[in-house]
């Protein structure tokens, strides 16, 4: 098992990568229990190899502490493993079956791994292990430096994984390093986990491949006035001489409060450290830093040894040597990350002081890496968090030991024990956090495709059925002790005495109330505002809206800005696509007062949707809204309230009824609930329609039936939504002054030839809805009305000519045109209908997802009715 | 054309520099590479063509006695060096004058040049004098040093700055001039001041370079490493030791 090929150039090393991807492929088919069997193995094997590999690391590198690598060694073998030992890293970890949804884990493929000096074999150690636990292979880059230990590391791990299963040669190195094989290693493998200087770093992050680099730390740790004294220096020199101070986690410099200053310095020098006298400190500087560059011959080396190199005299058994200094400016030699038991100790006035320091120093040398503070965490809470608020690090470590407190797990037990330790955008690092497995593994998310949920919302309660108003008043005080109603209606329901049978009866029961009557047609916010003031200082708990589509949407608006006077109208008003995943929430209604509908009209539905409308006067602006809040709590739905309706107002109001049971039942959010009371209203309205027109309150029952049907109709496309005929029937109304209910069956044909398309252009988006079958749907309504036919263009034919024929019976003309619109006034608006027909809140629903040029075209075909 | 040798003003290991009736002769021992010296005179042509620098304009490149020669024009005039020798008490205006030089030739660019980061990998890659993790360090942080394409004189120190009577400056030697990145230069000029035995000057420049471009010092002091193993590979015997301990040096981890 000993004998491995030699890798020294680009030929050897193309052989390698080749090797290693296969070894690779077959691993990555390995199950978790084979994957666990490994990585135990691997972990044990490097554990047993901890004081060889480190007596080997100090002899080949010169630099660290035998027994302090025999520790990292240990750690990179047992607290690697103790926190993936149980972790999932092969196959489905998350699965949700309602929703379709699975996440798998899957490995990155050839992971290539830089590894530097300071680390040989733990960094190996730690690599190695993470890549088998994800099923990776590994291909390692080692400094010329420290190539003999890292390699044995390497091996070691290899070989304990083969011989438990994994794939002959998982693990590969380059025997003799040189840039060019670094860079062609970093160019050819799928993910580099890069660990080392700037300069290796960057070439990881310019290779062209994921990188997973990390930066230098330049740590200071600050010791505030609050601190444990004795706790705070003793973890300093605990961490400043571990290894000999060549963990990028070391504190660099130390930041101490004048008040305590004194006490810290004995502190320090009764633990055994050295303070370098004036003198002493420059030759320390010349010596540590070379031309803004730290000295090689320093890193990790001994306190005495890095005294004797400058000239200066300790004692042999001295731990760290501190220098005095006042700037944190690179210009000061001790402001350097030093990688060696060398610290710079700073006296500071105050927290801020300290904490400006500390900012400067990681600004120059150790963005992103990591900052320390001693504190009492009991009483300063807050200047704690000014700190961590103030450093740009990615830890931030508190009364503990840096070094060994940033690779985690040993003074504190939540970060993830990593030998590499990534620092964010601050340190031009692609992660943040401590590196480990979940960076070296792809995440592969398996969705099955699911309905969109839907629900089906009225108001509480409806009342149906002729005279049923003064009954349901009555709740107002046996049921729910309303004192004070407010009536919104217009001028002409009220001077004809409509509101009176609710008013009497309200007086019967000794309610207070009052009544607006100022409520014109296609209300606007100055009529609403009007009505809120009022409402205001009669502060009612309960509001009566009678009439037709004005009143109505008036009432709505007004409940709204009476319960929200702070409400905005273009909030409330923005475009979405999901009522439910509205960027604005709208506020809750209903807490002052009851909104009660009675509809004087057969054909709105405002009673029963939670839709409004009303127009900005001074900008013209029509703001739609459209949220469950604007339903009312109670809709009552009395025919005796629509007998005497005029012929005009029965016609286009019962059309419009017409065109919003057709367009729920074709909407892509139709359900079996909207489907069947669209139906039914469809059927009555063909039946009754024509009879309310021609003998209006002499045919009670007509009225009584197209009342239902409009409320029917309401409650379906309160839930299904509407379509693109009444996208253009808004804007055609907008824009050429037509009513409603006209607009939107003067499109209404040539929209159902245009959505019954079966090669669409582009169909609409919805789960539910899976291919065009719209031609299906219509066909469905005509076989409703006893509609037949040999196939389903033929029913559509004869559904649109019965469509007609209904038109013609209540007078509704068939185009645009017909209606006297001057063709050259309608040709100049009709790009601007077009677009902005389109972007109207109903396209969203339509079967067929039209282009603005497609809407333009069917303005056009509603014009000249061809 | 025939010179007369008879007036030589330089003496170097590889060649001889003569001056005759306004030309300047810099000829090559016997041997010296060919490439080398039509690079440099196709070089300082590229530079006399495509700036707008003062500088020695480029004659013809000759042979005498089997030796070839660069011929220029000869610019009649003080080195900064001499004059900085003379008037001590004017060195911050001289170092502010040289600076400006200096930003002036960064300033341009001529794009067929030689890159630096090329020839200074290829220096220190060819070498055989340093250990191979030495190597290994000096090649990424080369490497990780960011590419710009200005125009580095690569031995811009005062001597080779003429002024004239009439104040005038030229710029001579053209032989290391790299497209490349501008503290490279500045670390090469600072490195070169320091082995003169400039030390003070040096620092003064790099400080005053270092405030007028804007430049982070450290940034500058990046490149100290590379340039000092491009200048180590020459071997100068005077300057080993010191060398030897800029090269040594760790890139932070």
């Amino acid at each position: 098992m000993s004998n491995y090929d030699i890798v020294d150039s680009t030929e050897s090393l193309q052989k390698l990568i080749e090797n290693v991807r296969k070894a690779q492929k077959e691993f990555a088919t390995f199950s978790q229990e084979k994957v666990d069997k490994i990585f135990f193995a691997a972990a044990m094997a490097a554990n047993k190899a901890r004081i060889p590999l480190a007596k080997l690391a100090v002899e080949e590198t010169g630099m660290g502490v035998i027994e302090d690598k025999v520790i990292k060694n240990n750690y990179a073998a047992e607290y690697i493993y103790n926190k993936y030992k149980n972790e999932k890293t092969v196959g489905v970890v998350d699965e949700d079956k309602s929703y379709g949804y699975r996440k798998v884990l899957e490995p990155i493929g050839l992971i290539g791994a830089v590894i530097p000096t300071t680390n040989p074999t733990s960094t190996a150690i730690f690599k190695t292990l993470i890549c088998l636990k994800t099923r990776n292979g590994i291909i390692i880059s080692p400094h010329p430096r420290a190539k003999k230990s890292t390699i044995e590391a390497a091996k070691i791990v290899l070989e304990a994984a083969v011989k438990a299963g994994a794939p002959e040669g998982i693990i590969g190195w380059i025997d003799v390093p040189s840039l060019d094989l670094t860079n062609m290693l970093m160019s050819e493998v799928d993910t580099i986990l890069a660990t080392g200087g700037p300069g290796m770093v960057k070439a990881a992050y310019s290779s062209g491949k994921p990188a997973l680099g990390v930066g230098a730390g330049n740590v200071p740790a600050v010791i505030d006035e609050s601190a444990d004294i004795i706790l705070a220096v003793n973890s300093i020199i605990h961490s400043k001489t571990f290894d000999n101070g060549m963990i990028c986690a070391s504190e660099q410099s130390c930041i101490v409060d004048s008040k305590i200053y004194d006490k810290v310095k004995d502190e320090f020098k009764k633990r055994g450290c050295y303070f370098l006298k004036p003198d002493e400190i420059e030759k320390v500087r010349k010596t540590i830093i070379i031309n803004g560059a730290l000295n090689a011959k320093i890193v990790g080396q001994k306190a005495h040894t890095i005294a004797e190199l400058a000239g200066v005299k300790v004692p042999e058994t001295t731990k760290v040597l501190i220098g005095e200094v006042e700037s944190v400016d690179l210009s000061e030699e001790f402001a350097h990350e030093k990688l060696s038991p060398v610290l710079a100790m700073y006296k500071s006035e105050n927290f801020e002081e300290s904490i400006a320091k500390a900012s400067k120093l990681i600004y120059d040398g150790g963005l992103g890496h990591t900052a320390s503070l001693f504190i009492n965490t009991m009483t300063e809470q807050e200047k704690m968090q000014k700190f961590y608020s103030s450093m740009p690090t990615c830890r931030v470590v508190i009364n503990m030991p840096s070094s060994q407190g940033g690779i985690g797990d040993i003074y504190n037990f939540k970060i993830t024990p990593s030998l590499t330790l990534g620092c964010g955008s601050w340190g031009g690092n692609s992660v943040s956090e401590n590196v480990g497995i979940k960076h070296l593994l792809n995440v592969k998310t398996v969705v099955e495709r699911r309905n969109n949920m839907l629900w089906v919302r009225m108001p509480e309660k409806v009342y149906i059925k002729r005279g049923c108003l003064p009954v349901a008043i009555e709740e107002l005080k046996y049921v729910m002790d309303k004192k004070k109603v407010f009536i919104v209606t217009d001028k002409f329901l009220f001077e004809n005495g409509y509101t009176k049978v609710v008013t009497d009866k309200l007086d019967e029961m000794g309610i207070q109330h009052t009544t607006f009557s100022n409520v014109a047609p296609d209300p606007n916010l100055a009529c609403a505002k009007e009505g809120a003031k009022l409402m205001q200082e009669f502060k009612p708990d309960c509001i009566i809206a009678i009439g037709g589509g004005s009143a109505m949407d008036a009432g709505k608006i007004m409940w709204v800005l009476y319960e929200h006077p702070e409400a905005d109208f273009l909030d409330m008003a923005m475009r979405f696509m999901d009522i439910r995943k509205r960027v604005y929430t709208f506020p809750k209604m209903g807490e002052k007062a009851y909104f009660i509908a009675v509809p004087t009209s057969a054909g709105t539905g405002s009673e029963v949707t939670p839709f409004a409308v009303i127009t900005d006067e001074q900008t013209g602006v029509k703001y739609p809204l459209a949220d469950y809040e604007l339903l009312p709590k109670m809709a009552i739905v009395d025919a005796d309230m629509m007998m005497n309706a005029p012929k005009g107002l029965t016609s286009a109001s019962g059309i419009d009824a017409l065109v919003h049971s057709i367009e729920a039942y074709v909407s892509m959010m139709a359900t079996e609930f909207t489907d069947s009371m669209a139906l039914e209203a469809i059927k009555i309205i063909f039946e009754y329609l024509p009879k309310a027109y021609e003998e209006g309150a002499n045919n009670p029952v007509a009225r009584e039936k197209m009342a239902h049907a409009a409320t029917l109709a309401g409650m379906a496309f309160a839930n299904a939504f509407l379509g693109i005929c009444h996208s253009m029937g808004h804007k055609l109304g907008a824009f050429h002054h037509l009513p409603h209910g006209v607009t939107v069956s003067l499109v209404l044909n040539d929209v159902m030839r245009f959505n019954a398309e079966e090669v669409p252009y582009k169909m609409g988006t919805f789960p539910q809805y899976d291919h065009p079958h719209t031609l299906r749907r219509y066909a469905e309504i005509a076989e409703a009305i006893g509609i037949t036919g040999k196939n389903d263009n033929e029913k559509l034919e004869k559904l649109l000519k019965k469509i007609d024929e209904l038109k013609d019976s209540i007078g509704i003309k068939h185009t645009i045109k017909d209606y006297g619109i001057e063709e050259k006034d309608f040709l100049a608006t009709l790009d601007e209908m077009s677009e902005q027909a389109f972007d109207d809140q109903c396209t969203g629903a339509n079967p067929r997802y039209p282009t603005i040029e497609e809407i333009k075209n069917l303005y056009l075909k509603a014009y000249y009715g061809k | 054309m025939s010179y007369n040798l008879n007036n030589p003003i330089a003496r170097r290991a590889t060649k001889v520099v003569y001056k005759d009736d306004g030309n300047t002769i810099k000829l090559f021992n016997e041997g010296y590479s060919k490439a080398d010296i039509f690079n440099e005179a196709l070089n300082q042509a590229r530079v006399e063509e495509g700036t707008s620098l003062k500088i020695g304009k480029l004659k013809e490149v000759t042979t005498i006695d089997n030796k070839l020669g660069i011929v220029s024009n000869y610019v009649e005039g003080e080195t900064l060096e001499e004059l900085m020798r003379k008037n001590p008490e004017k060195m911050d205006e001289y170092l502010n004058l040289f600076v400006d030089i200096q930003m002036d030739v960064f300033s341009k660019k001529v794009p067929l040049i030689n890159r630096m980061k090329d020839k200074y990998k290829n220096r220190i890659e060819s070498s055989d004098l340093f250990e191979e993790h030495t190597k290994y360090d000096l090649l990424q942080r080369l490497e990780g040093m960011k590419n710009h394409f200005k125009l580095c004189h690569g031995d811009f120190v005062p001597s080779n700055i003429i002024v004239t009577e009439s104040g005038e400056h030229y710029l001579i030697d053209w032989s290391h001039v790299t497209q490349g990145n501008a503290s490279g230069d500045v670390a090469m000029t600072y490195l070169q001041l320091c082995m003169k035995g400039y030390k003070d000057i040096a620092e003064k420049y790099l400080n005053l370079y270092a405030e007028k471009s804007n430049t982070d010092k450290n940034y500058i002091q990046q490149w100290i490493p590379i340039v000092a193993a491009v200048q180590y590979v020459k071997q100068k015997p005077e300057e080993v030791e010191i060398l030897k301990q800029w090269i040594d040096v760790i890139e932070p981890q």
